[in-house]
């Protein structure tokens, strides 16, 4: 797959190059992303679809080195982001040049980044909104607490600020509420800051961050958001806990979030008014979300690209319009027409034959191959690429890519 | 996890022989971890000389289960001709005790264990299945079973009852009946909502044969689990008990031996107690290591990767 | 209360005799408390429902999780008993039903005739099989409990229901465990086919299913009704697969039916807000993709505490003043503005429409007397309020008492609770 970064679209912010993820099983290697590939433009809604199983999930932890190793094993592939406002690139050194993407930012290998920097990196550039907002929060703090971690983290300089303390004040008192802020308190801290002139500055960090709190939770559309801080988590409702996951993913203005299957734990009324929400605050903050979802209509709506997976593999890739009203791979068009609409006789939904197969240490060949009406002798032996059908679209299949003059040969030698 | 078409197998397949396949398969499971396998080879030992005692040490008439006197034989050390580990102050075998120990020790815990598994099961079975006042009454008397420590409890029970071997066996069972009981009910509650109770009784089936067919199978794990464990806490605290003097003195025991060979240690004569220590120790180290190997194997969590 | 499609109708007879019916069931639980576990309220999770269920057709029964679907569906199956109401079950003793019908009521013998006609199938497909049984046991175990088959003709009729849910024989010896998800359902259908029932009923069959194996049950179970005359009643939250596999549908909201209709009527025509909100909120691949999201405000109310008249009046986007406002919307209010509700001290109520909010201070009184008057309450809320005065810091409010919201017929077989005629679009 060839980078395209030039041009009038909005610069590439991250990238997944062949990225192989396997996992240790007893009955062998488990090939749960096994080259996958895409990109995230900046401001983008990048959708990626598939099966359960197909390796959604594990392609978006990656991005927040979320993958336990082991069980899982990084088999390669890079996983590259170019932070806003980041570092010059070392290559042209801010001019822009093709490794860059002619942004002039530095790109990160997200796999390599060291703990440090991964840490910097997660929740400030990258943010992540899981399935269950129930498991993600913890449940025997309020919601406030656990908002508040978010802006000590990343942003404690800002809330020193708002209390009044410039970044060069150096005098003890400073110093001893600059380490309450970046939470790196001694015991002593702790104990100054019960007594004036800490008292009233502690005092003024609080209610600097009780401020940016509630308003990164009003911002998600919570009616009474001082309520909801002073509360736990199962005194909320499904949705109003995933409002707050929104609201914590969103509070340090990140570049991209990874939002996986955001709505699935909740009903269609409130799933509506979460992606609405969703969508309304990624256009207002140009934030670029992969939004990893197994609903096709859902991802029509809301995404402005699309990505179909397969078995741990792309299967095509492009814009919405293109993908669901023209889908070139066969899987994809299996896909779509097995939904359930209007008019379609009972018995009659056209569904795909047999199941998403296992993973452990497959051979070469499509992976879609034994459930594809239109398999062809090449397809079982030759791992079809992604190439391009039309502007921005990509289709992994041998019906849209014969396999070319030199693997025939191979497929020749492979039949003997 | 998701098997999607197996080959099908050469040989037909039968429900017998796929059920073996799966006992077959827990087996090899806990066989390939080192620590259950020495587990699992100490046990064997074990019953292997508590079947064959008769062979290795002739059985003492007209009571075998009674050490043998040789009152002209009197705290001979081990290796001695005739009396490879020694003998005790009356003159008793050191290693007829030790064989013929394991039987008791065997018999002590198979019963102890077969007996306070289905009073659990029952018990805990009416708990979870009945509820109201009667399973907060029952709950609340394994309450305060499980108050008072296992050995302390035992030992009041058998003092109580009069020394006897017999009384032992009968106290351990009065007391390790409650944990089965308290497993039992969690896991019937737990069960009785599960959806394939609910399509059991959708089809119709009676109440006694989903107790059967699906309460207690999908039971059994954690009562297994323990059972295994059991089989060597009980021959531990039975030892004990005995040790304390609550068993007749003289006979084949493990802590009788231990506790009438004791007194000699300070005048150097430690074999008398030490080898019947020392399978006290092996005895309920090998149930542990295995019982410990069944709660990894059966967990469900790895269960399905098989 | 009335019954809607009571089997009174030519229409019914038409499409097919009854084979269920449900008349004005409820089914409570009881919110226990304490250490003395008092019962300190219920959970209305059924709450007056009434619905037939014809020979041969498809139910489906929607609504956001929480509005009893579930509880319906396990009642239906005489798996709970209902705390009040009755379900009645043709079991062939002519088609008028009557009391003599009723489940709980039934001899033995017709007992065993209704327990064997009506099966169900679950949503979690590995919880709903015994982990620790074979396929064939499991399949085979209703033949056995109804004395039909043993030894290998047991097997054989086994491999005959596995075939005909698309496995086969190469399956019988294996745990469920050894298969995928839609496989696993494959295996709940065929042990629900086994007795050859009239009705299954299926709750949320697919919700765990992929698209593309969602896509396969649905036409297996079309097939199967083709073939064996079976009724369903399809549990589900998916509009889509509603309008797919039923001829008619239910719309439940907190417990209570909200309106019924055949399924096209309903779609085209939505004769109930909610209906028409949980329309507008599925996207559909059919539709235009810039069509806006039509949103539905606020949260399910809480079920021990549902609403009074229509208990969607906290969220209709088409509220009327006589859709049953009350003192718990004033609290719902308050509970979205901190400082009002920080001041508030009390309720005093005199009836569930008239009481006195007790505040700290006059001025927080005189704040709310304001806010209910502005334009942050919705209209019908403030045309629907009767009284409003400030006493001190007594604020009292009263709503005019309206009738409650009964299912009337919008057409042939359609029902909706409203106090809107017909909504205009
Ligand atoms: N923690 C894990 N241990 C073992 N295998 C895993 C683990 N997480 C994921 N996998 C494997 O990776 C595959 C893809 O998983 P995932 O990315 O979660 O799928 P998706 O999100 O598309 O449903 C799964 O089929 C599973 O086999
Ligand atoms: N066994 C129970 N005890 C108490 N409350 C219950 C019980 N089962 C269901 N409920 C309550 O009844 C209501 C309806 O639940 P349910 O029928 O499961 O809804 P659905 O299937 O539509 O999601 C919910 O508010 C739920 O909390
Ligand atoms: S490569 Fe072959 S098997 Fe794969 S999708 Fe294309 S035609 Fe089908
Ligand atoms: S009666 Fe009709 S208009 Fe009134 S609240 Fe209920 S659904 Fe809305
Ligand atoms: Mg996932
Ligand atoms: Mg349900
Ligand atoms: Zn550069």
């Amino acid at each position: 797959m060839t980078s395209n970064l030039e041009g009038t679209e909005p610069p590439v912010i991250a990238e997944v190059r062949d990225l192989r993820v396997h996992f240790g099983s007893k009955r062998g290697r488990v090939h749960a992303v096994d080259g996958v590939g895409f990109q995230i433009r900046d401001g983008e809604m990048l959708g990626l679809v598939g099966e359960t199983g197909c390796g959604k999930s594990v392609t978006g932890r990656a991005f927040l080195n979320l993958i336990p190793q082991p069980p899982a094993i990084i088999a390669g592939g890079e996983v590259l982001f170019r932070p806003r406002g980041g570092a010059a690139c070392p290559a042209c050194a801010g001019s822009g040049c093709h490794a860059c993407g002619q942004t002039g930012g530095e790109t990160l290998d997200l796999l390599k980044l060291p703990q440090d920097r991964m840490r910097q990196i997660r929740g400030a550039r990258i943010a992540m909104i899981f399935q269950d907002p129930g498991k993600a929060l913890n449940p025997t703090l309020t919601i406030g607490v656990q908002m508040a971690e978010v802006f000590l983290q990343h942003k404690s300089d800002e809330l020193l600020q708002d209390a009044g303390i410039s970044a060069d004040d150096r005098n003890l008192a400073a110093n001893a509420l600059r380490r309450i802020a970046h939470q790196e308190d001694r015991w002593l801290d702790r104990r100054l800051k019960r007594f004036p002139p800490l008292r009233q500055a502690a005092g003024r960090i609080q209610q600097a961050l009780d401020a940016r709190v509630a308003a990164a939770l009003a911002e998600t559309q919570i009616a009474n958001p001082l309520r909801v801080m002073r509360a736990y988590p199962h005194e909320l409702s499904g949705g109003m806990r995933q409002r707050v996951m929104i609201a914590q993913a969103l509070a340090c203005d990140p570049d991209l979030i990874i939002a996986d299957e955001p709505t699935t734990a909740l009903d269609v009324t409130i799933q509506a008014r979460i992606l609405e929400l969703i969508k309304t605050l990624q256009e207002r903050h140009r934030t670029a979300v992969l939004y990893i979802s197994h609903d096709l209509s859902l991802v029509r709506k809301v995404c402005d690209r699309v990505a179909v997976m397969y078995a741990g593999r792309v299967a095509e890739v492009g814009t919405v319009s293109d993908v669901f009203s023209n889908p070139r791979h066969p899987y994809t068009q299996g896909l779509l027409a097995a939904v359930p609409r209007a008019g379609a006789r009972r018995g009659h939904l056209a569904s795909i034959p047999g199941s998403v197969p296992e993973l452990v240490n497959p051979t070469p060949g499509c992976r879609f191959a034994d459930r594809c009406s239109q398999v062809m002798p090449a397809c079982t032996q030759l791992d079809p690429v992604l190439g391009s059908v039309g502007e921005g679209h990509s289709v992994a299949c041998f019906l849209e890519h014969p396999p070319h003059a030199g693997a025939a040969k191979i497929e020749k030698a492979l039949t003997e | 996890m998701a098997v999607t078409d197996l080959p099908t197998p050469p040989k037909r397949e039968t429900a017998f022989g796929v059920r073996m396949r799966r006992w077959r398969d827990l087996l090899k499971t806990l066989l390939s971890n080192p620590t259950t396998f020495i587990g699992f080879l100490i046990i064997f030992l074990l019953l292997a000389m508590a079947i064959f005692a008769p062979f290795l040490a002739p059985p003492n008439v007209p009571d075998p289960y009674q050490m043998p006197r040789d009152w002209g034989a009197t705290r001979m050390p081990p290796g001695t001709p005739g009396f490879p580990l020694g003998t005790t102050n009356q003159g008793g075998d050191v290693l007829y005790g030790v064989i013929w120990g394991s039987r008791t020790s065997l018999q002590l815990s198979v019963i102890v264990v077969s007996v306070t598994v289905v009073i659990g099961i029952a018990i805990g079975s009416i708990a979870g299945l009945v509820g109201g006042w009667i399973d907060e009454t029952l709950m609340r008397i394994v309450d305060v079973f499980l108050s008072i420590p296992e050995l302390i409890f035992a030992l009041a029970v058998a003092a109580i009852l009069g020394p006897s071997f017999t009384n032992i066996i009968l106290s351990l069972c009065i007391v390790f009946w409650v944990k089965y009981a308290r497993i039992m009910r969690a896991q019937i509650i737990l069960i009785r909502q599960a959806d394939y109770v609910q399509a059991a009784r959708v089809i119709g089936d009676t109440k006694l044969s989903i107790f059967f067919k699906d309460m207690l199978p999908n039971a059994s794990t954690p009562i297994a689990v323990q059972a295994t464990l059991d089989m060597g806490n009980i021959v531990l605290v039975g030892a004990t008990l005995s040790f304390i003097g609550l068993a007749e003195s003289g006979i084949a025991e493990w802590g009788v031996l231990v506790s009438e060979g004791q007194a000699g240690i300070a005048s150097g004569r430690w074999w008398a107690s030490t080898f019947p220590g020392l399978m006290i120790f092996l005895w309920a180290l090998a149930f542990n290591l295995v019982g410990d190997g069944l709660r990894d194997a059966l967990d469900p969590r790895t269960e399905d990767k098989r | 209360m009335m019954q809607p499609p009571k089997t009174d109708s030519t229409v019914a007879m038409k499409a097919g005799d009854t084979l269920l019916s449900v008349r004005n069931l409820n089914k409570h639980f009881p919110i226990k408390d304490g250490i003395l576990q008092k019962v300190v309220g219920q959970v209305r999770a059924v709450d007056g429902v009434s619905f037939d269920i014809r020979r041969g057709e498809t139910v489906g029964l929607v609504g956001e999780s929480g509005c009893g679907k579930t509880t319906l569906s396990q009642c239906v199956a005489g798996l709970t008993d209902p705390t009040s109401g009755e379900i009645l079950f043709n079991t062939g003793q002519g088609s008028q039903l009557g009391d003599g019908d009723r489940i709980d009521k039934l001899p033995k013998d017709r007992y065993r005739t209704f327990r064997r006609n009506v099966q169900m199938v679950f949503q979690d497909n590995f919880a709903s099989l015994n982990p620790r049984q074979l396929v064939v046991d499991i399949i085979g175990r209703p033949l056995k409990v109804y004395r039909e088959a043993s030894g290998s003709d047991l097997t054989e009729r086994v491999v005959a229901l596995l075939e005909q849910v698309g496995l086969g024989r190469q399956h019988l010896y294996r745990y469920p465990h050894q298969f995928s998800g839609g496989q696993r359902q494959r295996i709940s259908i065929a042990r629900a086919l086994a007795l050859d029932p009239e009705l299954i009923i299926l709750d949320e069959p697919t919700s765990a299913l992929d698209v593309s194996v969602q896509a396969q049950i649905l036409n297996l179970l079309g097939d199967l009704q083709k073939e064996r005359q079976l009724a369903y009643l399809f549990v589900t939250h998916d509009l889509g697969v509603v309008r797919h596999m039923a001829d008619r549908m239910i719309t439940m909201y907190l417990g209570k039916v909200v309106e019924q209709g055949p399924t096209e009527t309903v779609f085209q025509q939505p004769a109930h807000p909610y209906t028409e909100a949980l329309l507008a909120a599925k996207p559909d691949l059919a539709d235009d993709p810039d069509k806006p999201f039509a949103l539905l405000e606020g949260t399910i109310p809480d079920p021990a505490r549902p609403p009074l008249g229509c208990r969607f009046h906290t969220r209709c986007p088409r509220v009327t003043p006589s859709c049953g406002w009350e003192i718990d919307d004033i609290v719902r209010f308050l509970e979205a503005d901190e400082s009002l509700f920080q001041s508030l001290q009390g309720v005093e109520r005199r009836s569930a429409r008239d009481a006195d909010l007790i505040f700290k201070d006059p001025a927080s009184a005189v704040a709310l007397q304001e806010a209910m008057k502005s334009s942050s309450v919705p209209e019908a809320m403030r045309a629907a309020t009767e009284r409003l005065t400030v006493e001190g810091s007594r604020l009292r409010a009263t709503f005019s008492e309206v009738d409650e919201v009964q299912l009337t017929e919008r057409g042939p077989e359609h029902f909706a609770a409203c106090k809107l005629d017909h909504l205009s679009r």
